[in-house]
């Protein structure tokens, strides 16, 4: 082995694949490959780490003054070489090469004509040199940067950033169809290989004319025709199939999302459709709104735990306690009138205050002491405080929940005293007020002060009337 | 071996040479299962593989469903499927290209013709939504952007018991829990002095199918899980009232003694059944006196029973049990079933089908609004509807005064609204002649993981071994309507 390593064909061969390395990249544009060599070049992501760790252990050796052994450095030199040559192979296979392959390219074959040019230093005896040794740390620089260039090309630009909670374009108010939905879905699943640095399948998803334009396969979107267009098909084929797309290994996307692209071709695939033009009943409305709307558990999140036996020690065979969800410390709490009602059961529940969102006392005989306990549940998205005793004077305690959505006071001797703190419930949605001292005219001022509050008054009375008046079926005869 | 002779003895008694080479099979076993199961030791530290029960998987929309059914099934041609060229071709054969091969029920396979029928009534559009509904339903009309109609169901029975089956608990041969089985299993009791999980029945006078017991059986799950049949009348509950001479008193005493003994036995064997048997007994005591107070719809003001109508102040009929439906959901009980019996129109449609939608118009269409003038449909979920379809042809003599219409499983209408259900939408579309889904189909499966999808139910998570394998109620079918949802 040391004979044959320690022959002149040695040498000449280096010569040879650096000669053929330095021809392939000039003349880079007139080359075709022939079938079989481009085949080749599918073994680069095989071959290329043994460069990679031999080059640095041979510079390390040198640079710390250690000899390095003959053959380490015959082989990584070699390895090198073939390296370079096969990604050449390789990167014929894209079309247009984007800027991330270039460079990788080119310092690929900077970092294999040195470690010959290293070689050949070394076989005089000039490896210890002060040329040797820059030689060997510029090799160590070109080598990494090669290598990262080379990671990019085939996991994307952004796989060595830093683990970011990988945040989304907001969708904006009245989103374009295609820019603030499909583009979306498209960058965060398809572009990382169908970019300009990649371009698998010959086929770019980067922009509308790009996608219109299609790949090797044909025609990626017709317009109105999901049925013939490739990608939505592709999207479809089971996830075992060859032609399945993202390939397997990659972030599959969701049937919402899939849904999405395809009734958007279904539309015509129009880039400039807007989501308020969409009519009602189509699906995209309510896959769109999907996406716009955030986690509704998520601003709960932060809540601190709370114990299921802390639950079930306030709980009672008739004061429910449950959490919204599962995994969630937001509550909900369901009382109701047992035999002998005592408000202590009630306001026990203080030291989960903070955690309470949804709480039902309807019917209960409630007063002061409850309607305290209730404004210390800062967290409250939803009560009920209908078919109460309580009046102006207790309502006016609530005026501290400003996270209040959802209202229920119907069949309470509350008056118009109470429409201030009403008024002063921003976040408040709807609020039921039938069978109340609260005066028409009242509400109108409210609703016209707050325009997304729906105000709930009871039945229309023309529809009650109706109702009232009796049956009107005709007996068809 | 001695060895194995006193391990067959009693499995403590193994020594300890025994147990390290017991263990050694252990260890290797799990080692091979890591290696072919690469998941097999992760942590449930992402997303469990079960959920914790009695609670949601996410945040519902809906906390409680009342459930109008119809059976029978109501003609959607007469209710909700407008088609307006039933009357242009009356009379004509049903072509084979619609009919495409669907097979008949034994009632109209022998028929030589298949004559198309007109709707026996008018339509008219109504609300904003411009929802159409025939005459026969003017009050529903009334709420027509409350509710959504979906005119694309379909399921997979032709005849009523399997249909009905198939509707209620996912399967057509009995055996399966019910809906309102799996949601109590579920999502557990909102109110624990009621069960969580109540039918109630009533008839018209047009044809009725049966209605059995099993349609809201808890099947395999636990038995507390199983539908309760309120009985109209003085018993709603049999046998929940003490009988003649004992007091109340008496009665917490007996339950007392009772519970000590069965908490000695609970001690000695540790059967956790023991103790859900205590807890029944104490639920039926609490029962005793939430159920009377439910049902008294004596309290009700004027104008509550005259939006009703003057029918829910009689026991038994649809508009009490709309009413009682109402209260029951008022007091946290989670899925309320109710079924009104007689919409089977193989003859005599045109009467019996108006004296049907008579019965159920009002109360249904009341329903909704009460709910809604309380805030309750904002997490309640009504959902009006029958079994499967029926065909566009005529059955038996064609006569349009008198006809009737046979079981059609391919295209029917119901309607839902509240709960998480986008109001006013008119959802899925049939072909012209009203008999195949040409939008949006809608399958029975796909109906139940809505359902629980709104209820915050993951109809893919919530399942329960059973003879070896997990069930869920749409078994291995059923995608989320999105669309329906707000």
């Amino acid at each position: 082995m040391t004979d044959i390593l320690k022959k002149r064909w040695v040498d000449y061969t280096i010569l040879g694949l650096s000669v053929f390395l330095v021809f392939c990249l000039v003349f880079d544009a007139y080359i075709v490959l022939p079938n079989l060599v481009a085949w080749l070049g599918r073994w680069h992501p095989l071959v290329l780490h043994f460069p990679i760790v031999l080059l640095l252990i041979a510079a390390f050796l040198g640079l710390t003054g250690r000899p390095i052994p003959h053959r380490l450095l015959v082989i990584a030199v070699l390895s090198a070489l073939l390296t370079a040559i096969s990604g050449f192979f390789l990167g014929k296979e894209v079309a247009v090469k984007g800027n991330l392959l270039f460079w990788h390219q080119w310092m690929g074959g900077a970092v294999a004509l040195m470690a010959s040019v290293w070689y050949l230093l070394s076989d005089r005896g000039l490896d210890r040199t002060v040329y040797g040794k820059g030689l060997q740390v510029v090799l160590i620089v070109l080598v990494g940067f090669t290598g990262h260039y080379g990671g990019m090309v085939t996991h994307g630009e952004e796989f060595l950033a830093l683990p970011t909670s990988k945040k989304q374009k907001e969708i904006p108010e009245n989103p374009i169809v295609y820019t603030d939905v499909v583009a979306r879905i498209l960058d965060d699943k398809c572009v990382s290989c169908h970019n300009a640095n990649k371009k698998k399948g010959e086929l770019l998803m980067i922009n509308m004319a790009e996608l219109l334009e299609g790949g090797k396969s044909g025609h990626t979107i017709v317009p109105g025709e999901p049925l013939k267009s490739e990608l939505i098909g592709r999207l479809h084929l089971p996830l075992e199939n060859e032609e399945h797309m993202p390939p397997e290994g990659k972030t599959p996307l969701t049937d919402a999302e899939i849904k999405i692209l395809e009734r958007w071709v279904a539309l015509g695939a129009s880039d400039t459709l807007r989501f308020d033009q969409l009519p009602k009943s189509e699906p995209l409305v309510a896959l769109i709104k999907g996406l716009m709307e955030p986690d509704p558990m998520s601003k709960w999140a932060d809540l601190p735990f709370v114990a299921d036996s802390t639950l079930q020690n306030l709980g009672s065979d008739y004061l429910t306690i449950e959490r919204v969800a599962s995994n969630s410390n937001a509550l909900s709490v369901d009382v109701y009138l047992p035999p002998e009602y005592d408000a202590a059961a009630v306001v026990a529940m203080e030291r989960i205050a903070g955690h309470i969102v949804e709480l039902d006392l309807s019917g209960l005989p409630i007063g002061a002491a409850e309607m305290d306990f209730v404004a210390k549940c800062q967290n409250l998205e939803w009560l009920e405080i209908d078919k109460t005793p309580i009046g102006d004077s207790e309502l006016e305690k609530l005026a501290s929940l400003k996270n209040l959505k959802f209202l229920k006071t119907y069949a309470t001797s509350i008056t118009d005293k109470s429409i201030p703190v009403f008024e002063n419930m921003k976040g408040l949605k709807n609020l039921y007020v039938y069978q109340t001292g609260i005066s028409r005219e009242a509400l109108e001022k409210l609703q016209a002060k707050n325009p997304t509050l729906s105000v709930n008054y009871g039945i229309d009375p023309e529809i009650e009337a109706f109702f009232v008046a009796g049956d009107s079926v005709v007996v068809a005869k | 071996m001695k060895e194995d002779e006193n391990q067959k003895e009693n499995p403590l008694k193994g020594n300890r040479r025994h147990f390290f080479s017991q263990l050694s099979v252990g260890i290797g076993s799990l080692a091979l299962g890591s290696l072919l199961i690469p998941d097999l030791f992760k942590g449930g530290n992402a997303q469990p593989l079960t959920q914790p029960l009695g609670i949601p998987h996410f945040a519902p929309k809906a906390k409680r469903v009342i459930y109008l059914f119809q059976a029978g099934a109501p003609s959607q041609f007469e209710s909700f499927d407008y088609k307006p060229t039933l009357r242009k071709r009356m009379g004509e054969d049903l072509p084979e290209s619609i009919r495409n091969g669907q097979r008949l029920t034994g009632m109209t396979a022998g028929q030589d013709k298949f004559p198309l029928m007109p709707a026996a009534t008018n339509f008219k559009q109504y609300g904003d939504s411009g929802t159409w509904i025939s005459d026969y339903f003017p009050h529903i009309a009334k709420i027509a952007d409350d509710i959504t109609v979906v005119r694309s169901m379909h399921t997979e029975a032709i005849n009523h018991d399997p249909a009905i089956t198939f509707f209620q608990t996912g399967s057509q041969i009995s055996g399966r829990p019910s809906m309102g089985s799996w949601m109590s299993y579920g999502l557990g009791s909102e109110n624990k002095n009621l069960p969580s999980f109540v039918v109630l029945t009533s008839r018209g006078k047009g044809n009725s199918q049966g209605l059995y017991s099993k349609l809201w059986s808890s099947g395999f799950l636990d038995s507390k899980h199983q539908g309760v049949l309120l009985r109209s009348g003085k018993d709603p509950v049999l046998y929940l009232n003490d009988p003649d001479g004992i007091s109340r008193s008496d009665k917490r005493h007996l339950l007392n003694e009772v519970s000590q003994l069965n908490k000695l036995h609970h001690v000695e064997t540790g059967d956790d059944e023991i103790e859900s048997r205590i807890a029944q007994y104490e639920m039926a005591y609490r029962m005793q006196m939430s159920v009377p107070d439910v049902m008294d719809i004596s309290k009700e003001p004027e104008s509550i029973v005259k939006l009703y109508g003057e029918d829910c102040q009689v026991p038994g009929t649809y508009a009490a049990n709309a009413l009682q439906a109402r209260r029951l959901a008022e007091n946290g009980v989670r899925f309320i079933q109710l079924y009104h019996q007689g919409w089977d129109q193989h003859g005599n449609l045109p009467n019996a089908m108006a004296g049907q939608a008579k019965d159920v118009d009002q109360a249904s269409a009341a329903l909704v609004m009460d709910l809604k003038q309380r805030g309750m449909l904002e997490d309640t979920l009504v959902v009006w509807g029958g079994e499967f379809g029926r065909t566009n042809y005529c059955q038996g003599k064609f006569d349009p005064a008198d006809f009737g219409r046979d079981h059609h499983p391919r295209a029917f209408s119901i309607w839902m609204a509240g709960g998480g259900i986008k109001p006013g939408l008119n959802y899925g579309k049939t072909d012209e002649f009203g008999y195949n889904v040409i939008e949006n189909p809608v399958h029975v499966n796909d109906f139940h993981a809505t359902l629980m999808h709104a209820m915050g139910l993951d109809h893919e998570q919530l399942t329960y071994k059973y003879q070896g394998r997990r069930f869920r109620l749409t078994d291995v079918a059923g995608n989320v309507v999105k669309d329906l949802l707000a």
